[in-house]
C-alpha cells in the first residue's frame, strides 16, 4: 500500500515534510502527502514542521539544481492547494536527474508543477508592465495591485533595480502586503488599515496626458478590442490609468 | 500650443510604425537615476487595435519637407503641424517612465528643414537623457535618410536600438511614392550601423568597458500593399537584410489609406492578412531554418491566403513526411506544421527520458489538429497514413467534416486577388 503523509498546512510544513520523506522513504515517488484537515477518515502520518529543514532543502536543490529550485520558488507563489504530492514528486525528480527535470515534460507531476509555475511567472512578467504608481502628494509614488499570486517580493525586487532613484511603496490590496523601497533600501510589511493617501498636485495632469497617448496610438482602422483583451485580461484594468473612465 | 495637443498630434503621425519592442538589451541602470531595461522586453499596455504598447512613440516634428505619398505626414497633406521642444520629450519620458507607463523612448520625425537638422535634434534628446538625466531605460531611434555619418554614430551610442526605414521594398517604388528619398541614402546608414554592431562587440569582448553600439540591435520596415512589389520580393529582400545586414527585425506594416493619391492603390481594409503571413514568413526565415527560396517561388510569388507558410510547405513537400517524433532531429522536427521552436525543444528535451506518445506530444504543447497529418510516433500514426496532399489541404481548412462538403470550398479563400 501506498503511505500516505499529512502536514500542517503551512509552507514551511511543506518543504519540511518533503525533506523528511525524501530522506526517511526508500521510494519517494511512491507515496502521497497532503494538507491534515482533521476530518474523520483522514488517514496518514503528520510530520512536525521544521523552519530550518524547509531552508536546507531549498539551500540543498539550489545547489543541485538551480533551474528547478527556481521552479519550486515560484510555484510556492501560487499558494496552491491540492499539488503536494506532485511537488514531493517533483523535487524528488529534480534530486535525481538536475535541471534535466524540466525537460521531463511527459511526467504528470513535473508537468503540473511547471505548468502553475509557468502561470506565476507569466503573471509575474505581465505585473513588470502593467503595474501603474501615483505620485502622492509627499512626493513618494504608490501602486495598488490585485494579481492572482503572491508576486510581491520578486516584483518589488524587479522595481528596486529600475525605480532607484525613488521612494515607492506596492501594496497587494488582496493580501494587504506591502513593500516599500527608500534610500537603497526595501523592506516588506503588513497594512492592516489602508486610507489612500492624496495625490500630488500634478498627478491627474500627467495621467490625462497618459490616457491621450494612449487612445491617440492606436490605428483607428485596425480596432480590435479581442486581441487587446486577449493579451491584457480585464481583470488587471482596475488599476490602469488608460483604462479608468472607459 | 499646448504639450497635451502637440502629444495627441505627435503620437498619431507615430503610430504608422509598426516596431514597438524593448527586448535585447540588458542595462542595469545609474544608481543614481531611473531605469534599467530587460533582456525579454516588457509590455506595459495594449492599445485599442490590440498591439501592444511599450515605448512613448513619439515624432518629434510632423513638419516636413518631404511629399511621399504614402505617408500621413506629407508636406502636402492639410494635417496640423506641431513639434516638441527637446525638453517637453524628456519630460514626458522620465513622468511616464516613474508611473511605470512605459519602456523607454520611441523618437522618430518627420524631416524638419534637412535631415541632418533633424537628427541632430533627436541625438540631443537621447544624449540630455542619458546624460543629464542619468535615464537607463530603453531607447529605439529613427535615423532619418540622408544625414550624416557622424550623427549616425552618436545616435547608436545613446539609443539601445536605431533603425533606417525601407518603406518601400524596391527603388522603382520608392521613386514613384517618396521621390525625395534615394535607395543609397536608405542603404548607407544601414550597412553603417552594422558595421559599428558588429566593431562594438569585438571591442567589447576585449574589454567591457568598450561603449555599446545599438545593443538591441537594428531594425526596418516596410509598407505592405502600396507598391506591386510581389511576396517573393519582399521575402527575399528581408532574407538579404537579415543575412548581409545582420539586421534583428524587419517589420511589415500594411498599408492603411491615409492621403488620397491617384499613384495609391484604393484599399477597402489595410490587407491585414498579407501583413500576418509575411510576418510567419520571416519567423520562418529567421527561426526555422527555411530560405526565401523554399516558402515562394517566381512562379508562385504569393504566399498563401488559407494556410499558413509552413504548411504550404509541407503540403508541397510530401516526400518529407511523415516525421517520426522520437528520432528526427531537432531541425526536422521545426519543419512539422504544429511544432514551434518551443515545442521541438520540448520534444527533444522530453525524450531524453521515455519515448513520447501521441498523448504526451499533446501534453508537450503540440498543436496536434495540424500536426497530426504529418507525424508518426514510434512507428504508430492516429492518421491514415496514405491521405494525399489534397485531402490533407480539405481537413486542415474545414476539419474532419464528411468528404461531400470539400468541393464547397469558397473559391475567394485561395484567390489572391483581394489584395491584388
Amino acid at each position: 500500500m501506498m503511505n500516505s503523509y499529512l502536514y500542517d498546512g503551512t509552507a514551511d510544513g511543506l518543504l519540511s515534510a518533503i525533506t523528511w520523506i525524501l530522506e526517511e522513504e526508500p521510494d519517494p515517488e511512491k507515496v502521497t502527502l497532503s494538507e491534515r484537515k482533521d476530518t474523520l477518515f483522514e488517514e496518514g502520518f503528520t510530520i512536525s514542521t521544521d523552519a530550518t529543514q524547509a531552508e536546507s532543502l531549498f539551500f540543498r536543490l539550489k545547489q543541485h539544481a538551480p533551474d528547478a529550485a527556481h521552479t519550486l520558488y515560484t510555484f510556492m507563489l501560487a499558494e496552491k492547494e491540492g499539488m503536494e504530492t506532485s511537488l514531493l514528486h517533483y523535487v524528488s525528480l529534480a534530486f535525481r536527474y538536475g535541471d534535466k527535470v524540466k525537460g521531463y515534460l511527459t511526467h504528470p507531476a513535473v508537468r503540473d508543477i511547471v505548468n502553475v509555475a509557468k502561470k506565476v511567472g507569466r503573471e509575474l512578467h505581465r505585473m513588470k508592465g502593467l503595474l501603474r504608481f501615483e505620485k502622492l502628494q509627499d512626493g513618494a509614488y504608490l501602486a495598488k495591485m490585485e494579481p492572482d499570486y503572491n508576486i510581491l517580493h520578486p516584483l518589488a525586487y524587479h522595481f528596486s533595480r529600475r525605480l532607484r532613484a525613488q521612494h515607492w511603496f506596492l501594496y497587494d490590496v488582496k493580501r494587504r502586503t506591502a513593500a516599500r523601497w527608500n534610500n537603497g533600501s526595501l523592506q516588506f510589511g503588513t497594512i492592516e488599515q489602508f486610507t489612500t493617501p492624496a495625490l500630488s498636485e500634478d498627478e491627474k495632469k500627467v495621467q490625462a496626458l497618459w490616457q491621450v497617448f494612449f487612445k491617440t496610438i492606436a490605428i483607428p482602422d485596425r480596432k480590435n478590442p479581442r486581441l487587446q483583451k486577449s493579451n491584457m485580461p480585464m481583470k488587471y484594468w482596475k488599476y490602469l490609468v488608460e483604462k479608468q473612465g472607459e | 500650443m499646448d504639450t497635451q495637443v502637440k502629444l495627441q498630434i505627435l503620437s498619431g503621425a507615430a503610430r504608422y510604425d509598426a516596431s514597438c519592442a524593448s527586448s535585447g538589451s540588458k542595462r542595469e541602470g545609474p544608481s543614481c537615476g531611473t531605469g534599467n531595461t530587460s533582456t525579454i522586453g516588457i509590455c506595459h499596455s495594449w492599445a485599442d487595435d490590440g498591439r501592444c504598447i511599450s515605448l512613448l512613440k513619439i515624432l518629434l516634428s510632423n513638419d516636413c519637407i518631404y511629399d511621399c505619398a504614402y505617408c500621413v505626414n506629407r508636406s502636402t497633406n492639410p494635417v496640423e503641424r506641431a513639434s516638441f521642444t527637446a525638453r517637453e520629450v524628456i519630460d514626458l519620458t522620465l513622468e511616464f517612465y516613474r508611473r511605470n507607463y512605459i519602456e523607454g523612448l520611441f523618437l522618430s520625425s518627420a524631416v524638419m528643414q534637412s535631415p541632418d537638422h533633424t537628427m541632430e535634434r533627436m541625438v540631443r534628446v537621447a544624449e540630455a537623457l542619458r546624460t543629464e538625466e542619468q535615464f537607463g531605460g530603453y531607447i529605439h531611434m529613427k535615423i532619418i535618410p540622408g544625414c550624416s555619418s557622424e550623427l549616425v554614430r552618436k545616435a547608436g551610442l545613446y539609443a539601445d536600438r536605431i533603425s533606417v526605414n525601407i518603406e518601400l521594398p524596391s527603388q522603382a517604388s520608392l521613386q514613384r511614392l517618396a521621390p525625395q528619398k534615394h535607395k543609397h541614402a536608405i542603404l548607407e546608414p544601414m550597412a553603417l550601423i552594422g558595421r559599428e554592431i558588429a566593431t562594438s562587440l569585438v571591442e567589447r569582448k576585449a574589454s567591457r568597458h568598450a561603449p555599446r553600439f545599438a545593443p538591441a540591435g537594428q531594425s526596418t520596415q516596410m509598407i505592405i500593399g502600396a507598391s506591386p512589389e510581389n511576396d517573393f520580393q519582399i521575402l527575399r529582400l528581408s532574407q538579404g537584410l537579415y543575412k548581409k545586414m545582420n539586421l534583428k527585425r524587419v517589420y511589415y506594416s500594411a498599408y492603411v489609406p491615409v492621403t488620397a493619391d491617384n499613384r495609391l492603390p484604393a484599399l477597402a481594409a489595410p490587407p491585414l492578412l498579407r501583413e500576418h503571413r509575411l510576418y510567419q514568413a520571416d519567423w520562418l526565415l529567421r527561426f526555422y531554418g527555411f530560405s526565401a527560396e523554399e516558402i515562394l517561388s517566381d512562379e508562385a510569388p504569393h504566399l498563401d491566403e488559407s494556410f499558413d507558410p509552413k504548411t504550404a510547405w509541407a503540403l508541397r513537400h510530401p516526400e518529407f513526411f511523415p516525421v517520426e517524433i522520437n528520432r528526427a532531429d531537432y531541425a526536422t522536427l521545426l519543419r512539422v506544421p504544429g511544432i514551434g521552436v518551443l515545442s521541438a525543444k520540448r520534444i527533444v528535451a522530453a525524450r531524453r527520458f521515455s519515448s513520447i506518445t501521441p498523448e504526451g506530444l499533446k501534453k508537450i504543447g503540440v498543436v496536434i489538429k495540424r500536426a497530426k497529418y504529418f507525424i508518426i510516433c514510434s512507428g504508430r500514426s492516429s492518421e491514415k497514413p496514405d491521405h494525399s496532399p489534397t485531402v490533407i489541404r480539405h481537413r486542415l481548412l474545414l476539419g474532419e467534416g464528411d468528404e461531400a462538403t470539400v468541393s464547397a470550398l469558397p473559391e475567394q479563400l485561395v484567390l489572391p486577388g483581394l489584395f491584388a
